[in-house]
């Protein structure tokens, strides 16, 4: 245990900023992801049949492509078309794109979940569609949103890992590396899960707590 | 006329839902081939007592004999156990009961659901049971549907299905918990049909129900049951036409068809 | 600019690709069969009077569905040899796969348990049927088939899942396109391509899920 101990010592700052970069690139990735995710989902409910098209086919390319491929084609693809990208830059958008379609998808369930009746309330007392939308819609949508959502940011911090393979410097990359000098393996990969495990259950509690803040009203 | 011991007697029989006390007290007995039909409004604990027999409820005080068994519990040195699962198992099959809401298995057959307790209970062989299936059903009208599924049944064919499936296990006594309550009118009659029919053979039931014409037809005795108690026990003829209670006059008034 | 598209050297290696994909789907089908019997045993143990047994499987779901399924590939297949643990590549992801997937069907078969109408398992106890009977013969087929569309939906998790493999050196789809991709610098159409051959493949499972599920209809 005590040269184990040692070793995790002796490679904080490499481990630090790879839990960080972690953290921070799925941060990123959700919060690209909700913006594209809450148009796609508005536009996919109540946009027009030439918008909803192009909005279904990005959800339905996404959802049936496996994250590593998406991070892969990020990586590769960029350079042939002109566009110089970091693999961090490459991680992000693929993880950014992937969320989004994933919370398109939720706010399109969300938004389609709540009652007629709440859009025509809205609208018989005068308010327009984008006054609907923010005032009326959006709101019971969020809420009922949040659970999943919270759900895909887990998804982030564990597709996150994947960004190992093309050279991001995130946790897992460093565990190897530490790993690569140590050989300890079997501990650091165990010390690298209970990071995860521990940022996840993290997530999971504070979206319990929003969403209990949130109910109380 | 030799008087033969009852096959199903229930003695101070008490049961509570946490706090609140449901039976208090029944006393009840029936001898074999006889039809008893309880009555009451709801609430009355009925459907319970009947749930307490199958033991598919327990019951804190009062003894279930049931040809001669005590079922259920047992006593020793003193202290009263609930007996183990083999044991309910076994004392379960000896009797029938059909449920208000059929529940027949729904990834099993008509001759399926009669030969699953045949063959897992009884330890029947599959030829045998299949057979025996095929009897009960063609019993109460529906040997050609033995291959149906109950989706493609209608409310009274499956409560008829679930009344083959109860007799198959050729149980001592069995219980009927308001079978036609969640039945179309239209198909009430048929299940009631079936209920006299194997009343007739020899049969002994005891029926919960509200339908006060059928318990006058098919009953031996009726028992009157009003919060968690027995008030009147009698055949048809004085319950329904010399009620002694007030409360049984008063209930009477209430259901007149 | 200047790149323009050449498919060519994509359909050379076409073949390459479909055992890619052919290797995806089995690791997939092997997952899940295994995936199945663990979430079975988990599900009825999470709703038995047994307090030990619901924390082991709170436990183990909660630990395999927050941790990323590479680091459970690599704590399998570097991490267990040091515990005198050996399994080769397959059998290595096929496992991790496997742990993965049964933590999932865990919580489908939970609910799907509970959503057995409790008459049904009154009926079966009327006539005299134990407890293990009747979770054996009633309770177990009824959940099992309501399940089905959600088992549907875990296996085309697990299939896309399988390209993790990848990283292990397993020459599934995603490895074979890595290959081309490198080899022949066609990067535009090799992830086009590949990424098609997921995205047909996971409709045409999920239309024969469709299918599946109008045949065998929830009870």
């Amino acid at each position: 245990m005590q040269p184990f101990l040692n070793q995790i010592w002796i490679a904080r700052w490499p481990l630090w900023e790879g839990f960080l970069l972690t953290i921070e690139v799925a941060s990123a990735a959700i919060l690209f992801g909700t913006v594209l995710g809450c148009i796609c989902g508005i536009q996919l409910v109540y946009g027009p049949a030439i918008v909803r098209f192009p909005f279904r086919v990005y959800v339905d390319v996404m959802r049936g492509t496996p994250v590593l491929v998406l991070i892969l084609a990020a990586f590769y693809i960029p350079s042939v078309a002109g566009v110089s990208l970091s693999a961090t830059q490459a991680g992000v958008l693929a993880l950014s794109l992937f969320a989004g379609a994933h919370i398109g998808e939720l706010m399109r369930g969300a938004l389609q979940a709540i009652p007629p009746g709440q859009a025509e309330a809205a609208r018989s007392i005068g308010l327009t569609f984008p006054q609907t939308l923010a005032y009326v819609l959006l709101p019971q949508a969020l809420r009922s949103a949040l659970p999943p959502w919270i759900n895909t940011g887990v998804e982030l911090i564990k597709g996150s890992s994947l960004l190992s393979i093309i050279g991001v410097g995130e946790l897992l990359l460093r565990t190897q590396e530490v790993i690569g000098r140590t050989f300890m393996t079997i501990e650091f990969y165990v010390f690298a899960g209970a990071l995860y495990l521990l940022a996840n259950i993290f997530l999971d509690q504070l979206g319990k707590a929003v969403e209990r803040r949130v109910q109380g009203r | 006329m030799e008087t033969t011991r009852p096959l199903l007697e229930i003695r101070g029989l008490h049961k509570r839902f946490g706090a609140v006390e449901v039976l208090k007290g029944v006393d009840l007995a029936l001898r074999k081939g006889e039809v008893v039909s309880i009555i009451g409004s709801s609430g009355s604990g009925k459907t319970t007592l009947l749930r307490c027999v199958n033991l598919l409820e327990e019951f804190q005080s009062g003894d279930i004999v049931l040809d001669g068994e005590t079922i259920g519990y047992s006593t020793k040195n003193g202290r009263r156990h609930r007996l183990s699962d083999r044991e309910l198992s076994r004392q379960r099959s000896m009797t029938g009961m059909v449920f208000q809401s059929f529940n027949l298995f729904p990834h099993l057959t008509a001759a399926g659901n009669v030969m699953l307790g045949l063959r897992k209970v009884r330890r029947m062989g599959k030829a045998e049971a299949r057979a025996l299936a095929e009897r009960w059903l063609g019993r109460v009208g529906l040997a050609a549907r033995a291959d149906h599924y109950p989706s493609q049944l209608s409310g009274g064919q499956q409560q008829r299905v679930a009344i083959a499936r109860a007799l198959a296990m050729d149980p001592k006594l069995v219980l009927l918990d308001e079978v036609t309550s969640a039945l179309d009118p239209e198909l009430v009659q048929e299940v009631l049909n079936t209920v006299k029919a194997i009343a007739d053979d020899g049969a002994t039931l005891l029926i919960v129900t509200h339908e006060m014409r059928f318990a006058r037809d098919v009953s031996d005795r009726v028992v009157f049951m009003d919060q968690g108690q027995v008030v009147e026990d009698a055949p048809p003829a004085e319950i329904f036409v010399n009620p002694r209670s007030a409360r049984l006059a008063e209930f009477l008034r209430n259901t007149r068809t | 600019m200047g790149y323009s598209l050449q498919f060519g050297a994509v359909w050379a290696s076409f073949g390459n690709l479909l055992s890619g994909l052919a290797l995806g789907l089995g690791l997939a089908v092997a997952a899940v069969a295994c995936g199945t019997v663990i979430g079975l045993v988990a599900a009825f143990a999470s709703v038995s009077s047994s307090r030990i047994a619901r924390v082991l499987v709170g436990g183990y779901v909660m630990l395999i569905r927050n941790l990323p399924l590479l680091v459970l590939v690599l704590l399998v297949y570097f991490a267990l040899p040091q515990l005198g643990i050996r399994f080769d590549k397959y059998e290595s992801f096929i496992g991790a796969l496997a742990l993965y997937a049964g933590a999932y069907l865990t919580e489908v078969f939970r609910a799907g348990l509970v959503a057995v109408p409790k008459g049904v398992v009154e009926a079966s106890r009327a006539i005299g049927l134990t407890r293990v009977q009747t979770n054996v013969w009633v309770v177990a087929p009824i959940m099992m088939r309501n399940a089905l569309p959600s088992m549907g939906n875990t296996f085309i998790g697990m299939f896309k899942d399988s390209s993790i493999a990848a990283a292990i050196a397993v020459p599934e789809l995603t490895f074979q396109a890595r290959k081309i991709n490198v080899d022949t610098f066609r990067v535009v159409e090799t992830w086009i391509v590949a990424s098609g051959l997921y995205i047909a493949t996971c409709f045409a499972i999920a239309a024969l899920l469709r299918r599946l599920e109008r045949l065998f209809p929830k009870f």
